[in-house]
């Protein structure tokens, strides 16, 4: 067997620490609070025999007093006027723009009787390619909100009180009018605007009061590429980045599969590359190198991931860059200090990037201009420019420059704006100037806020004008130059809110609607009783782009993206002087001892604009696996060497900067000297323990700092003292082990290219049942059998499809504290498996678990815990972590494997779980008395038990206990009751749907017409569902691939999950 | 013993609404004026099939009053305005603009289907239609007699029965007890004289109560009440509890399908548009009471008033019908809220456009005889194994639906052979026979998701 790997999912498991395997004998986390519960009735387990029968009586007459309830009387109330489009039961789609984050990926959104109640990638547009992240797919919940704000508001002594529209519209239009004649400033302050409505509107807004000055402002921007693609070419824009088209990426810290940008579309983009099946062995796929401190999503997924000190990046830069101008035979940088990492990492790198030069790809996370000139440089060098970089048909999607802010910031604090309105943004949460424009705020005489909820901006104003959410709102975007998309709306207000544009609209006097029909030959008097004077206003400028007609534009509507051909990429003239540059970085003080603090997006919550979202927030990262909150991220080699463990609170000092009592995680990946933290958390909120308004983790934006040209997320330097107490992170990665069970199965690229079945050549198991062949599985059955394949290769683990499958399968959120249980109730999860990246490395922690002792003797049972302590004491020995930085990740999403024999089947005394004759393993919830024999008898864990009636509990409030957050239930899921046990049921949903109409339709099921929510979501494409008994599926196709393989195949469950060997571009023998 | 009631309450009613509507159809018999000619007959059928929607003769609807406007219009302009109105205006007849501008330039629908002769059928029919005569309608003395019947009197006279019962047994036991008592004072003896008189019979019962240990014959008896008792429960919980068979709640319209349905032959499909392409059949939106309603107002039974139901919907709309005004209706509209008779669980789903369409029941297979019932009432039990039976025996359409193609070639290829697991599909005479269950229409995921 060429894979040696050992696998593990924490360092826990790792370790086998004693209350690891305590823990893992136990059925259930925590003893069950039996005498708990008992004694709160005046009972005890210790109760006598009288007392018991007293207890049993009662229970048994309440029981049937509360069962002789009456049928309760329903109503069914039909539509007066029954809107054409709507029929009841069946869903109406419409494509869309998302408007969770500035990326603006296309969107399809499901409604149903008028309500919209998922939202899926719009295949149509390049940005999305028909994924979606789960971000965007958590974002209707913030419809759904009862935080939002009901109608504007004003402001006096951070209380808001209601008022009408019609009443802060003639306050507002005469300060306006006051100010803009008395010579006044006003400002605009907006997160990124591409969208040629809006910007003309704001246009049009500073026409009229023509002191208007609009700034835009990115939470977590790229000012830095966009400054120095201004001194390097001229042009201040984020240029497209053609991932499809490169060999070989190399990254410095940027996460583009995660957070970077744009990443559902340049995950699309990579994993086209990273796809095996059907090449030769001339064929390349992307291979990807990673440098980077923290251990991001993409660095998981890397071929090579070497650990970074980020404070140290300038230098690492610019050695590759003299690597390559060596290569290149052009000038070197004079550079002062060089770099290289363990393993010749730059020169290796360099090479690689050398020998698919014009197809490869540099990338920096940093915000420092001048180190994205240098990485511009290094592209230069490599004929890049053209093929894989962009910059004529560039991105629009982040444009904040940051010394626009900073300046507006000192300006409004300096009294020198006399109105000010915040659009789409809050700096005085997430900007180091937090405090700069809170005190400003006060200096000006008119301050509004578009904000929808009374977030920490929008309070400090005299207005809050509420905008519409997404989801209610016409609006188009251009996301990339001449890739044009429209935001329809797809139910009418929920609140009394009203369109920002059309609050400008109004403010301006410009709300009148147009006359005539902006579209030739055609007028619109029937609709302009309805429709939004922005709607109106959107024509408009469509028209003056070309789109004249209603033909033309219902089809822009109707596929959600209209795009102008696009330029040919050029390659452009390089301005910057790289030397001067180079010897200004030469000037940056950096102590390699001290401790670089690295802030980071999760991949979940982002910038924090979404953080009152319960999905968001109980969707664990993807490498740490933490939920609700975010931590210190600490070396294994820091936390030994200053006596911190896992639990542990610590104080986080930058500066004069401190934050106290952060919680810590020990991350296996975390580069030596230094720790990351997440932004984006500490907002107050509804979903806080026990619906109080209370702070989820720590707000980190104070510790971004501003060098004078950019905003910096890495500070060197920074102190780490351990603090009181101790604090339980609600962790999901080891609530199950994988004992040692070869359950991933991994293999590189030049193995594959040599033998198709690499990684997957184990002996087949020789497999007994007890059971009869079932007909759906025998060959050339008539019958359906519904399968998946996941392609463990394409997966990044980026966890959109959990998300999707919450939202499709109305799958309750728990909290915080029910997560510590191990009672999270997720259908699908994405399990991640650390390997330590060198086999021949194995170490003492590998050795113990393969539960040897150092001696060499096996750990039994019985003697286990002696061994470990034993091992302890060992633990001293060790010196060297270098190890604990390099591992490697696998992602396996896991869920229900619908075994062909499965044994949750024949444990359950009430025949609640039965197998179909399509394969499917059938959960019936109205059978289920909750024996939970099923979920100790399953093989993957997979299946979850409702311990409380999560959508009518308030202990829960999550958003499915009040009656607007119930509008986003999906109808043909039943909401699962207390005492159920519950999994995934491959959206059986939509089987059945398709199903029937197919045979409503007298025809055959097609291939790919049923898609589960998983698959819907996955912008790398790794999902695969269908029919394999359909010879010409892909499924079919897949599941005889030489990769493909059942987990624990040994069992002989027969699963109808198969998954598809990973593949790393990696050399061919650093597997052996 | 909700059901029981609830039968006794459908049969009283339909006797009851049988009887009214024989008297009012009597009446109804009397109203029109003078017999129809033969022509006219056909264009009264062919006047409510067509025009009625927007058209009464003595009323203004959508629009105008008919009655008298074979004497306003001549014959030809008539013939041309009925069968393209359109053509009519374009041509610039000053009449036709005229009458489309008095009647807030609602367009009326093109007939160029109806012949030159159908339409001089319609214009004889305004020739000879009278004004029905207004029969003064006095309350039937069958709606005080309908009263004896009613469920309140039927339980007074349980009750009474009950109670005279009671009275009966307790004065039988008096009059023994007395004689008894008298029997005892007449003389001691008379208890030696009984034991004497027992019969064989009663010889061996008092034995047998001697020889017997009375703890087990009392626990044997309990056991059988138990038993009895248990039988009896598990029997009214499998078929009563939650079973709703019968419920026919009072709906805040009193809407007859027998009417709609059944007299009328009104297709079920035309209100209940939904049940072809949706799971669920769904209530018609108000706005498809108004097709109709809008002119059929039913003031031949209402002493010329528009009838009190109809009156509901208008009140729903928020519609003036003495200012009818196209399809706009008024600004505070009320939404009718019905009582929904079929309940299903959460957790059972069900699909009305597969068993419809996909199938090709009738509504009746699962609703019963709709159209018979003046007040709607649920016909099955809507239980598990209600649905379950039908499953079992029906037949899906393996040979002409495309959708069982794969099945159907297996099950043709397999016709001979004894051992396949296809050869089960024949039946004796050869015939391809598979049942919904054997396609696996038993399978909990067909419904519980």
């Amino acid at each position: 067997m060429a894979n040696k790997q050992t696998y593990w999912k924490g360092e826990e498991e790792l370790l086998r620490t004693k209350d690891f395997l305590a823990s893992q004998k136990n059925e259930f986390n925590e003893a069950l609070p039996l005498d708990e519960v008992l004694s709160e009735n005046n009972l005890g387990l210790s109760a006598n025999r009288r007392d018991f029968l007293k207890f049993f009586g009662f229970s048994i007459a309440a029981v049937s007093l509360a069962a002789c309830n009456k049928t309760p009387i329903r109503n069914v109330v039909p539509y007066l006027v029954k809107p054409e489009e709507i029929t009841p039961g069946v869903a109406n789609y419409y494509n869309s723009t998302c408007g969770a984050c500035s990326a603006a990926c296309g969107v399809t959104v499901k409604t149903r009787e008028g309500r919209p109640i998922k939202v899926d990638g719009n295949s149509n547009s390049p940005v999305s390619g028909g994924g979606l992240c789960s971000t965007g797919q958590a974002s209707i919940l913030s419809l759904y909100d009862t935080e939002r704000l009901a109608g504007p508001q004003k402001i006096k002594d951070k209380t808001a009180s209601d008022v009408e529209w019609s009443a802060i519209d003639g306050d507002i239009t005469k300060q306006l009018e006051t100010i803009n004649a008395a010579g006044g400033r006003i400002a605009i302050i907006s997160g990124t605007i591409h969208s040629p409505s809006t910007l003309g509107v704001i246009a049009d807004f500073s026409a009229k009061y023509t002191n208007t000055k609009h700034i835009t402002y990115d939470t977590v921007g790229y000012g830095g590429i966009l400054s120095a693609n201004l001194t390097s070419f001229g042009k201040q824009v984020i240029p497209s980045y053609n991932f499809d088209k490169a060999n070989v990426v190399v990254s410095f810290g940027a996460d583009f599969l995660g957070t970077w940008i744009s990443p559902v579309e340049y995950t699309k983009a990579w994993a086209s590359r990273r796809k095996v099946d059907g090449l030769n062995k001339e064929s390349k796929i992307l291979k990807t190198i990673q440098f980077e401190s923290n251990l991001s999503l993409t660095g998981s997924n890397a071929d090579y991931r070497f650990p970074m000190k980020s404070s140290m990046e300038a230098i690492y830069v610019t050695s590759l860059y003299n690597a390559i101008a060596q290569k290149a035979g052009v000038a070197q940088l004079p550079m002062v200090k060089s770099g290289e990492l363990a393993g010749g990492a730059i020169k290796q790198s360099a090479e690689a990037l050398w020998n698919e030069k014009g197809n490869s790809l540099v990338v920096s996370g940093s915000n420092d201009a001048r180190i994205q000139s240098i990485v511009n440089g290094i592209n230069l060098l490599l004929n890049n420019y053209g093929t894989t970089i962009d910059l004529d048909n560039h991105s629009n999607q982040y444009k904040g420059v940051d010394a626009d802010f900073a300046q507006f910031a000192t300006d409004l604090n300096n009294g020198a704006y006399k109105a000010v309105i915040f659009y789409n943004t809050n700096p005085v949460y997430n900007s180091p100037m937090s405090e700069m424009i809170s005190a400003g705020i006060k200096k000006a005489s008119l301050s509004v806020s578009f904000a929808s909820t009374a977030d920490e901006t929008a309070i400090e104003c005299q207005y809050i004008a509420p905008d519409s959410h997404y989801l209610e709102s016409w609006d188009d975007a251009e996301p990339k130059a001449g890739v044009y998309q429209l935001t329809q709306p797809t139910i009418s207000p929920v609140f009394k809110t009203r369109q920002a544009q059309e609050s400008l609209m109004t403010w301006a006097g410009l709300a009148a609607k147009p006359l005539v029909d902006p579209f030739a030959n055609k007028t619109i008097l029937s609709q302009k009783a309805e429709a939004s004077v922005y709607y109106l206003y959107i024509k408009t400028k469509w028209a003056l782009m070309g789109i004249n007609t209603d033909a033309a534009f219902n089809k822009a509507l109707h596929d959600g993206v209209h795009q102008m051909p696009a330029k040919a990429a050029t390659v452009p003239a390089f301005a910057a002087n790289l030397s001067a540059i180079v010897t200004d970085l030469d000037k940056m003080k950096v102590d390699t001892n001290a401790i670089d603090l690295v802030l980071y997006q999760n991949v979940a919550i982002k910038d924090g604009s979404l953080s009152n979202n319960p999905w968001l927030q109980e969707t664990p990262d993807p490498i740490s696996k933490v939920t609700w909150d975010n931590y210190v991220s600490l070396p294994k080699a820091l936390a030994e060497k200053s006596g911190i463990a896992n639990g542990d609170l610590v104080n986080v000092i930058a500066g004069s900067k401190k934050i106290s009592g952060l919680p810590v995680f020990i991350q296996p990946g975390q580069s030596n000297m230094t720790v990351g933290l997440a932004l984006g958390y500490g907002r107050k909120g509804k979903i806080g323990e026990k619906g109080e308004f209370e702070a989820i983790g720590k707000n980190a934006f104070p510790f971004v700092t501003y060098n004078g040209s950019n905003f910096n997320y890495v500070t060197n330097g920074v102190k780490i003292e351990k603090a009181e107490g101790k604090y339980e992170l609600a962790q999901t990665q080891t609530h199950f082990s994988i004992e040692g069970r070869d359950l991933v199965r991994e293999t590189t690229f030049g193995e594959i290219k040599e033998n198709p079945k690499a990684g997957n050549d184990k002996n087949a198991p020789h497999l007994y049942t007890l059971w009869e062949t079932k007909d759906y599985k025998k060959e050339g059955a008539p019958n359906h059998h519904w399968a998946m394949s996941i392609d463990l290769n394409s997966c990044t683990g980026c966890s959109a499809c959990v998300v999707s499958c919450n939202i499709e399968n109305n799958v309750p959120v728990v909290g915080r504290a029910e997560v510590r249980r191990r009672r999270e109730m997720h259908w699908l999860r994405i399990d991640r498996y650390f390997s330590f990246s060198n086999v021949n490395k194995i170490n003492y922690e590998a050795d113990l678990f393969l539960k040897k002792d150092y001696e060499g003797n096996k750990i039994t049972k019985e003697k286990g815990l002696e061994a470990i302590d034993a091992i302890e004491k060992k633990k001293a020995d060790k010196a060297n972590y270098d190890h604990w930085e390099n591992v490697q990740v696998v992602h396996q999403p896991m869920m229900c494997q619908h075994c062909g024999q499965a044994p949750c089947e024949t444990v359950c005394p009430v025949l609640a779980t039965t197998h179909s004759t399509e394969g499917l393993n059938q959960m019936t919830y109205n059978r289920c008395i909750g024996t939970k024999y099923c979920a100790n008898n399953c093989p993957y864990k997979v299946r979850r038990f409702n311990w409380f009636r999560y959508n009518d509990n308030d202990q829960f409030d999550f958003h499915f206990n009040n009656d607007l957050g119930k509008m986003v239930i999906n109808p043909d899921v039943t909401v699962r009751t207390r005492g159920v046990m519950e999994k995934c049921s491959m959206c059986v949903q939509s089987i059945q749907a398709t199903k029937t109409k197919a045979k409503r339709e007298r025809r055959k099921i097609n291939d790919g017409e049923i898609k589960t929510a998983c698959q819907r979501a996955c912008p790398a494409g790794a999902i695969v569902f269908g029919d394999v008994n359909d010879e010409n599926s892909e499924i079919h196709k897949l599941f005889k691939n030489e990769r493909s393989y059942r987990v624990l195949e040994e069992l002989n469950t027969q699963t109808a999950v198969k998954y598809l060997v990973k593949v790393r571009d990696t050399e061919k023998e650093t597997k052996a | 013993m909700v059901r029981n009631r609830n039968n006794y309450n459908m049969q009283v009613r339909t006797i009851v609404v049988a009887f009214l509507l024989f008297l009012n159809l009597n009446l109804f018999a009397q109203a029109p004026g003078k017999p129809l000619s033969a022509d006219a007959a056909k264009g009264e059928s062919l006047f409510k099939l067509n025009c009625t929607s927007c058209h009464a003769m003595d009323a203004k609807l959508v629009g105008p009053a008919l009655q008298g406007v074979h004497t306003r219009r001549s014959e030809e302009w008539l013939l041309k305005w009925i069968k393209n109105n359109e053509k009519l205006r374009a041509s610039g007849d000053k009449d036709a603009i005229a009458v489309y501008n008095e009647n807030g330039k609602a367009a009326m629908n093109v007939f160029e289907n109806l012949s030159d002769d159908q339409i001089k059928t319609i214009i004889t029919y305004f020739k000879e239609w009278t004004a029905p005569v207004k029969v003064k309608t006095t309350e039937p003395s069958g709606g005080t007699d309908a009263g004896f019947f009613s469920s309140n009197t039927l339980y007074i006279l349980i009750f009474l029965i009950v109670v005279l019962v009671l009275v009966l047994y307790i004065l039988r036991r008096t009059k023994k007890q007395l004689q008894s008592t008298i029997s005892e004072m007449e003389g001691s003896n008379a208890e030696d004289h009984e034991h004497k008189e027992l019969s064989e019979g009663q010889k061996k019962l008092a034995e047998f109560k001697k020889k017997s240990n009375p703890t087990i014959v009392k626990l044997l008896v309990g056991t059988v009440i138990a038993l009895c008792l248990a039988v009896y429960g598990y029997n009214f919980g499998a078929t009563e509890i939650a079973v709703q068979q019968g419920y026919a709640p009072e709906q805040p319209i009193k809407f007859s399908h027998k009417i709609h349905a059944g007299d009328y032959k009104i297709d079920c499909k035309y209100c209940h548009t939904t049940v072809e392409k949706s799971k669920q059949a769904s209530v018609p939106s108000v706005n498809t009471c108004m097709n109709c309603h809008k002119g059929v107002q039913a003031r031949d039974k209402y002493d010329g008033q528009i009838s009190p139901e109809i009156l509901k919907i208008y009140a729903a709309m928020d519609y003036d019908p003495e200012k009818p005004s196209g399809q706009q209706f008024g600004a505070n509209p009320k939404p009718i809220k019905w009582i929904r008779v079929h309940n299903l669980p959460d957790h059972a789903y069900f699909n009305h456009s597969m068993h419809v369409k996909g199938v090709g029941l009738t509504c009746q297979t699962c609703h019963g005889p709709v159209q018979t019932m003046p007040v709607v009432q649920q016909f099955a039990t809507l239980q598990m194994g209600w649905c379950i039976n039908c499953h079992r025996e029906r037949n899906i359409d393996v040979e002409n639906n495309p959708y069982y193609e794969k099945l159907h070639e297996k099950i043709k290829a397999d016709k001979n052979n004894k051992n396949s697991n296809y050869s089960k599909y024949y039946t004796k005479d050869g015939k391809i026979n598979v049942t919904a269950a054997q396609n696996g229409a038993l399978e909990c995921s067909k419904c519980h998701y």
